[in-house]
């Protein structure tokens, strides 16, 4: 579903964020991806979603190879993909609702059948009775989840998430990511970037280490260890 | 793609612009105040050019409903007999379809003493020292060109026999066909250069508008929106700009006429013409809303897509 062949990452001006890459993900499986910050976690998280480009090497998401994909094409790669951001980056000025609805007016569904994906979305995160709250009356972790609901309201096979326990209690970070295993439970490939290794430990997943832009542990879920909650 | 999916693709493609005209509208009603400037300035740059040009067509309307504008003064030679008078006279008529007054040297010297006062010193002269004068007023059809109708009529007048001097007394003619010439040139010229300041302005104002929401623009475009979706509802929003722009000046534009016609009616009074003051016609009215939605719409189009190309990816091949 996502593979990295050789990968490379240069910024204009020389900085190296990505080093020679390689794993491959098969479809529905789950993945955590570490590493201190600046190891190069958002910089592969952007080369997935087709918000940067490989200097080197191939990208492959879900059979395309976005190194010869034209930019034209990319807001179709992103519709594959569903992100969570560390920030949320929902919309203030919109109601929960309209902030999930978002991808399906871009793939210009019809209301009644937006209204039933948004509705089912949100009942999945747990926030179907906040539907007409404005984002900023939430706390944190809710607007968290109403931005999880948004990335898998169009069902796409891919769901990325770059930090989404950043501003959240142990607790709050400990439920969030069992969402994320019950989402992969239905099927869905996930790839969480985050830097809280208990936590990850914890959850006894295939987890990849980056360190200064290369790729330096690919552990399986089974050698992780520790007590799977 | 077969006609079901063609179907399906056609139907989301309506769905979005539903959305997008329906969110620029949200964003016109929402900045209510800010809306209101942006018009107002735009429908006063539009007022401008189409102020002068009603101005102008009225003018154009004035002057061809003058009776007496281009009459011809035809002197004949001294000692041309009343009948050889009579004849070229009705020559004139029969062949320029021109109206024609034969003033004889008695009538020209009493016409003369009267005006002048000069009537004791004038019956010094032992005979009437004055020609025949033919006072000579073409017939024309109202959209001929009246300066060159006249100096032709002038021209034909000066060739015939007895014919001793023409005065075509048309300068003030030719100054205001000349002045007329000038303001079209004019019209156009401030037409050109207000539709730029109308393409400035709204770019302007959608560049602002695209920079308070560039947040919202990140996300549509990390969700998977196209670049041609984030830009539809400015593309609107534009038009919405353009289009009101143009009837706020079609509006100001009677308001003003309104107030001038009764200062200007009674001017023409004292002239003795009496001339309604037209505004413009359908067809400029529709061109007026057309032609500012479209400057809107390219404002706005302009101010996007500079935006837009931040967001642009480098096209592939730096993939090995």
């Amino acid at each position: 579903m996502i593979t990295f062949e050789h990968v490379s990452k240069r910024y204009p001006g020389g900085t190296a964020a990505l080093q020679d890459v390689s794993f491959h993900l098969d479809p529905g499986e789950m993945v955590f991806l570490t590493g201190h910050s600046g190891a190069g976690k958002s910089t592969l998280l952007r080369l997935v979603l087709m918000l940067e480009r490989a200097s080197r090497g191939q990208v492959i998401i879900d059979g395309r190879n976005l190194g010869k994909t034209p930019s034209r094409l990319a807001p179709q790669v992103r519709r594959r993909v569903g992100m969570i951001f560390q920030d949320h980056k929902l919309l203030s000025d919109k109601s929960v609702f309209d902030n999930v609805a978002l991808p399906l007016l871009i793939a210009g569904l019809r209301y009644p059948e937006i209204r039933k994906r948004v509705r089912a979305a949100l009942d999945k995160v747990g926030l179907l009775s906040k539907e007409k709250s404005w984002p900023l009356t939430l706390s944190g972790g809710e607007q968290q989840r109403v931005g999880i609901a948004r990335a898998i309201v169009g069902m796409p096979p891919v769901l990325l998430a770059d930090e989404p326990t950043g501003n959240l209690d142990p607790e709050l970070s400990r439920d969030l990511f069992r969402l994320f295993r019950q989402l992969n439970g239905q099927g869905v490939t996930v790839m969480v970037a985050s830097h809280d290794l208990a936590l990850i430990r914890s959850m006894g997943q295939r987890v990849l280490v980056l360190s200064q832009g290369a790729l330096v542990d690919d552990i399986s879920g089974c050698d992780v260890g520790g007590s799977r909650s | 793609m077969n006609i079901r999916d063609k179907r399906r693709s056609a139907r989301a493609w309506g769905r979005r612009q539903l959305y997008s005209f329906f969110s620029s509208l949200g964003t016109l009603l929402g900045h209510r105040l800010g809306t209101l400037m942006t018009v107002l300035v735009l429908g006063i740059a539009m007022l401008l050019p189409l102020g002068l040009y009603v101005t102008l067509d009225n003018l154009r309307g004035l002057d061809l409903q003058q009776e007496d504008w281009g009459t011809v003064t035809v002197f004949l030679r001294p000692g041309v007999a009343a009948e050889q008078a009579g004849s070229l006279a009705e020559r004139i008529r029969r062949e320029r379809g021109a109206e024609v007054v034969a003033v004889s040297p008695q009538q020209g010297m009493a016409d003369f003493a009267e005006a002048s006062g000069f009537g004791e010193a004038l019956n010094l002269f032992d005979e009437i020292p004055l020609p025949w004068v033919l006072l000579v007023t073409p017939r024309l059809a109202e959209d001929l060109d009246i300066a060159a109708a006249v100096g032709d009529l002038g021209d034909w007048l000066g060739e015939q026999e007895g014919v001793d001097l023409v005065q075509v007394d048309f300068k003030w003619l030719q100054r205001l066909a000349g002045l007329l010439a000038l303001g079209d040139a004019f019209v156009t010229v401030l037409t050109v250069l207000f539709s730029l300041a109308v393409v400035v302005v709204v770019a302007n104002t959608i560049r602002l508008d695209v920079a308070n929401r560039a947040h919202e623009i990140e996300v549509l475009l990390m969700v998977g929106a196209s670049n041609g979706f984030v830009r539809q509802p400015f593309l609107y929003l534009g038009f919405w700009y353009g289009l009101l722009g143009a009837l706020l000046a079609l509006l100001l534009l009677a308001l003003c006429l309104l107030y001038l016609s009764r200062p200007l009616g009674r001017l023409l009074d004292a002239y003795g013409s009496s001339v309604d003051i037209g505004g413009p016609g359908a067809v400029t009215v529709l061109l007026v809303l057309l032609c500012g939605g479209a400057l809107g719409l390219l404002g706005a189009g302009v101010a996007v897509q500079r935006y837009l190309r931040q967001f642009r990816l480098p096209e592939s091949g730096g993939a090995s």
